[in-house]
């Protein structure tokens, strides 16, 4: 403190002694004080001499005032019983009532819980220590009974308000500090009970004991405790130390070599004591409590986003019942074994059971599905989800006829799903060839193995338009974009946004290729069908990784390579329409995705696409739309330089201008 | 300070670290390896500095770097972001409020110009006609290399005097119909060179601010003269020389602050120090005495802002609501200190402050902002209808219209003068960045 001056300094008659702290009423800066037990005084900062400050005998002995903002001060009697200074005052000499028998109040604290002052005092009689909470607006009181322990005395308390209710820290003569909970809400009609006490902290580090005298909370995870550190040889010496609670570890002390008088306050993270002749202010700060922290080796306290995570403790109890399940098809005891495994509840642990068994008709299985969706997420609801996909695909493997199309899409559009949960259920898909479940977990699942993407596009690309026309897929990704009228050469003549005209271009470069009329309607309508398209969509949609996904991809025969390009062709040049580059609707490709698998495609197929006559006029067309692209873009670059040239002219000379402007500041 | 790191600045505006590395993990033989090349200047790097969590360089380009070494900063937050500062933190701008002079410092020369004026007035945003040029009155070139270290202009614009290293100058300005002219004024030998100038309200006086904590009176005399009036100093004495100067408008206090962070408080009339005001951690950057009150202003250089009142020798029930609640998170994450406070005689409770990126009309009377608030309303309120205006209302007033801001002061009641140096005028009168052999290799 550089400002080192007393702001103000007041003194008690010879022979009058001050009672209790004095404190001071924040809101009407007026102090309060007692002297000699019963005498109160309220003065403000103005007045000089304190013994001509107003004056008030209390007909009870005062144990110690309390402060709260935003309510006035409240007195705590000796005997237990709580006042607000207003309605002491309107009546000075009224009659306390007598709350704790034979008890001495060790400790006492206030609070303002929901609006109301809350006092919390402790009592000691012959070794047993009592709680009270009293509110005395409500005028209600409350005794509980701490738990004893063995050997050690409470020497000092301290609480702190959160959600609702007060926690009470004690320090115990055993050199533990114990936490106790002390609920604000309770029945008036309860009988005393014992509050349980819960060990919080041992103050001992490497064979060193703190002997507390006081401590503090200063965060949710450290307290501060004074007291004197004794090692077996060595010479005791006092020290204020912050340890950490989460973690039981010390994680500063100072020494304070002059000896204290045992006493700590803390106030907007600054400790006082009192050290040697002088009151000493030292200034804290706590960091966020983590383990790194708590070792010295903290990298970066940013803590990272929550996320929903996998428990994985319910996944491991559950595989050895799907291996079960999978040897012995039908079995009861694999189902009573089920019921004691899972216990998320008895709706999933019946549904589990009933997927067990081959005779459940379809419907009934879709009902108990319908319930178990309409439950509210709990955390292991995607374990069990997953299980239960898995049992109905294992079941569906087992009998050729059995195939719950619709459980599976529901149970895959709860989102919660991924490929790792339930394996089989792909491969199952894709032996039944049920288009649409393959296109819903394209789109859901995160974790696909670029072997089973490539089976799905195998199997899109090559199965029968006949049969597609009859599939009913998802069509969201498509219907904005692709040509109504397929076959109807008439539809486009309008010049396209972004500048770029095939005409135009076709006149640029080198016109010797034949069929060109052909090539043209090739780019213009749209190679596939809706259905295939949506579900070549989905594809591309998918994430992959290019090592993994190539040595597939070379499988892929030469008519359906010619095919899918032809439809990556189709869908790039609809992106270029746009100034955006974007295809419209929900799930369609992105200009990336569609850019990349078109990498990918030619780098796998490259000798057999030059080789192929079908697959050279696609190869000249695209060569040429995408030269004609990139001239576009650099030409816009051009533009683009010039255009921040000229603002850069345009900012430089208004800059130089001298101008009286007109500002508003609200 | 373990002796393992060493940061080099190059002439082609490189800077590197070199670290003592060990060869092999765990391994004893150790070589110095260049580790990290960072590229921020555009010229040469004059000047480097290693702190324990950052790499801190200085170069022709006239930018001052700040990178901090990201496997040493713990946190994500104030002191993990890399920093530049282009403007000097000091005052290169002095208005001469009743005469409506600007005076420019610039390295070699000074300038003074007379403001333009207006007769119209308008809504916001609308730019007025001039009815009269700004005038570029004269120019003042230093004699010698020296470069100028302060300057001041008289409130009047009658005298105008600068310092360099080693001398100091003061010239009464005349003018003469159109033309100005300067007469040198011949000061006492005995005066040493000043750290910062500054004239009194009345400008019968000149504060200069020397070594050693003293801060010299001259009391300046018709035609053109001046006497040494008197010396005032710290009691307990100070090492450091003064570099902030705040005159009170009555002429009553003088306000000082010298290197080692601590402002001195005079009173003029009867020269004597007055009070000390309780020391802070951190650099002043800024300080003003408010012109009814007496209140003394100061910024600090970790954007504190206090209030300390002259005559009750104690910080102000505002100053202290104020310290209790917090500044706003934004205010104190901003990089640039602010560099001038001054105030509007016509409403007592404002205060005005600026640094390099903004200027800040704070108004005592109204609610400090918390966190949850955004501190840069004023467009927000722009758009609300007045009756919801008062709910979002709060203390601090931000414009960013004007940047970078080297200079804001208040002309008179209504009018604010700002003065922008836009970065690209100085970084293209640099000259290009020469490759230059300094060693026979």
């Amino acid at each position: 403190i550089s400002d080192q001056k007393p702001l103000g300094c007041w003194s008690v008659k010879h022979g009058q002694v001050l009672t209790c702290p004095v404190v001071c009423n924040v809101e009407t800066h007026e102090y309060v004080a007692v002297h000699d037990d019963r005498v109160l005084r309220i003065w403000k900062n103005e007045d000089i001499n304190l013994d001509k400050a107003f004056k008030a005998t209390l007909s009870a002995d005062v144990c110690r005032l309390h402060s709260l903002p935003h309510a006035g001060p409240l007195v705590l009697f000796r005997a237990g019983a709580v006042r607000t200074l207003d309605v002491l005052l309107a009546a000075p000499q009224q009659d306390i009532e007598n709350v704790i028998s034979e008890e001495a109040i060790r400790w006492s604290g206030a609070f303002m819980e929901s609006q109301q002052p809350v006092v919390v005092f402790t009592t000691e009689k012959d070794g047993d220590f009592f709680v009270y909470v009293q509110k005395p607006k409500q005028e209600s009181v409350h005794k509980y009974r701490l738990e004893p322990q063995e050997l050690s005395q409470p020497l000092s308390f301290t609480a702190y308000l959160k959600d609702q209710s007060v926690t009470l820290l004690c320090l115990c003569s055993n050199d533990c500090v114990y936490k106790v909970l002390i609920p604000l809400q309770q029945d008036p009609e309860e009988e005393e009970q014992t509050l349980p006490k819960s060990l919080l902290l041992n103050l001992s580090v490497s064979g060193s004991v703190l002997k507390g005298t006081s401590l503090v909370v200063l965060d949710k995870d450290h307290v501060a405790v004074l007291g004197s550190l004794t090692a077996p040889d060595k010479e005791p010496k006092e020290c204020l130390t912050i340890w950490n609670t989460k973690f039981q570890t010390l994680q500063t002390s100072k020494a304070l070599p002059l000896g204290t008088s045992g006493q700590l306050w803390c106030y907007e993270e600054k400790f006082f004591l009192t050290h040697g002749k002088v009151l000493t202010v030292i200034m804290y700060k706590c960091e966020t409590s983590s383990l790194a922290a708590a070792v010295g080796k903290l990298k970066d306290s940013q803590t990272p986003g929550v996320t929903s995570c996998v428990n994985w403790n319910t996944l491991e109890d559950e595989e050895p019942v799907v291996s079960l399940q999978s040897q012995e098809s039908v079995d009861l005891k694999a189902e009573s074994r089920m019921n004691v495994i899972l216990k998320p509840g008895p709706c999933i642990s019946e549904l589990h059971s009933i997927s067990l068994f081959q005779d459940t008709p379809t419907n009934v299985l879709e009902n108990k599905l319908r319930h178990l969706m309409s439950k509210t997420q709990t955390p292991d609801l995607q374990a069990t989800i997953g299980s239960v996909v898995t049992a109905l695909a294992n079941r569906s493997k087992a009998n050729p006829k059995y195939y719950p199309q619709n459980c599976l899409l529901q149970l895959v559009e709860t989102r919660d799903l991924s490929y790792s949960l339930c394996p089989d259920l792909m491969a199952l898909a894709l032996e039944r060839k049920d288009m649409y479940l393959l296109q819903i977990c394209l789109q859901r699942f995160p974790d696909i193995p670029e072997e089973i993407t490539y089976a799905c596009l195998e199997t899109f690309l090559s199965i029968s338009e006949a049969h597609l026309q009859k599939t009913e897929v998802d069509l969201d990704s498509v219907i904005c974009y692709i040509d109504v009228e397929l076959r109807n050469k008439e539809v486009k003549t309008e010049i396209v946004e972004n500048g770029f005209s095939e005409e135009l271009d076709q006149d640029m470069c080198d016109t010797n290729i034949p069929k060109e009329t052909r090539a043209k309607s090739d780019a213009e309508s749209c190679p596939v069908g809706p259905q295939r398209a949506a579900l070549l969509n989905a594809v591309l949609h998918s994430a992959y990784s290019e090592t993994f996904l190539l040595p597939h991809l070379k499988n892929l025969p030469a008519q359906q390579v010619i095919l899918f390009l032809r439809y990556l062709y189709y869908l790039y040049v609809k992106c270029s329409e746009k100034v955006n580059t974007t295809l419209p609707g929900v799930r369609s490709p992105t200009i990336n995705q569609i850019m990349d698998w078109m990498c990918l495609l030619l780098d796998a197929h490259f000798t057999v696409m030059v080789i192929l006559p079908e697959a050279k006029e696609l190869l000249s067309n695209l060569h040429k739309f995408v030269r004609a692209q990139v001239r576009f873009y650099s030409e816009l670059n051009k533009i683009e330089g010039s255009l921040r040239e000229l603002q850069r002219l345009n900012h430089l000379r208004d800059s130089q201008s001298y101008s009286i402007e007109v500002l508003e500041i609200i | 300070q373990r002796e393992d790191s060493i940061v080099v600045g190059t002439s082609t505006g490189a800077t590197y670290q070199l670290q003592l590395l060990p060869v092999k993990l765990g391994g004893s033989e150790k070589r110095w390896v260049r580790t990290k090349p960072f590229q921020h200047h555009s010229h040469d790097v004059r000047a480097v500095a290693h702190s324990p969590t950052a790499l801190i360089s200085g170069g022709l380009d006239a930018q001052l770097v700040i990178r901090p070494l990201m496997e040493k900063v713990q946190k994500k937050g104030y002191d993990a972001v890399l920093r530049k500062f282009t403007f000097p933190h000091r005052r290169l701008v002095s208005c001469a409020r009743k005469a409506r002079l600007l005076l420019f410092q610039f390295s070699q020369h000074l300038e003074l110009w007379r403001l333009g004026s207006t007769e119209e007035s308008g809504k916001d945003g609308e730019v007025l006609p001039l009815c009269r040029m700004p005038e570029h009155l004269v120019q003042l070139k230093s004699k010698g290399p020296e470069h100028i270290y302060c300057s001041c202009v008289s409130p009047c614009g009658t005298w105008l005097s600068y310092s360099t290293a080693s001398r100091f100058h003061l010239y009464r300005v005349r003018c003469d119909g159109d033309g100005v002219s300067l007469g040198k004024v011949q000061v006492p030998k005995v005066l040493p060179p000043a750290y910062q100038l500054q004239f009194s309200a009345d400008s019968e006086s000149l504060f200069v601010a020397s070594a050693r904590g003293a801060v010299h009176v001259l009391q300046l005399l018709e035609p053109g003269g001046c006497k040494h009036l008197h010396t005032l100093r710290p009691p307990s004495g100070c090492p450091e020389a003064v570099y902030l100067l705040a005159p009170s408008a009555d002429g009553h206090w003088l306000a000082a602050v010298s290197g080692d962070w601590a402002i001195h408080v005079y009173n003029l009339k009867c020269f004597k120090h007055h009070c000390v005001v309780p020391t802070y951690s951190c650099a002043v950057t800024a300080l003003a005495i408010h012109p009814s009150t007496n209140n003394l202003v100061v910024a600090y250089s970790d954007q504190q802002l206090v209030e300390f009142s002259i005559p009750e020798q104690q910080y102000t029930a505002w100053s202290r609501s104020v310290q209790s609640r917090g500044l706003h998170r934004c205010w104190l994450e901003r990089d640039s200190p602010i560099t001038h406070i001054t105030f509007n005689p016509k409403h007592p409770s404002h205060i005005l402050l600026h640094d390099t990126y903004l200027f800040c009309v704070l108004d005592k009377s109204l609610p400090l902002p918390d966190d949850s608030t955004p501190l840069m309303n004023q467009s927000t309120l722009k758009q609300l209808p007045e009756t919801a205006r008062k709910r979002q209302l709060h203390a601090f007033k931000i414009c960013k219209k004007f940047q970078p801001l080297l200079f804001m002061d208040l002309l008179d009641e209504n009018s604010l003068v700002v003065v922008e140096r836009p970065i690209m005028d100085f970084k293209t009168q640099l000259p290009l960045p020469v490759q230059q052999k300094k060693f026979g290799t």
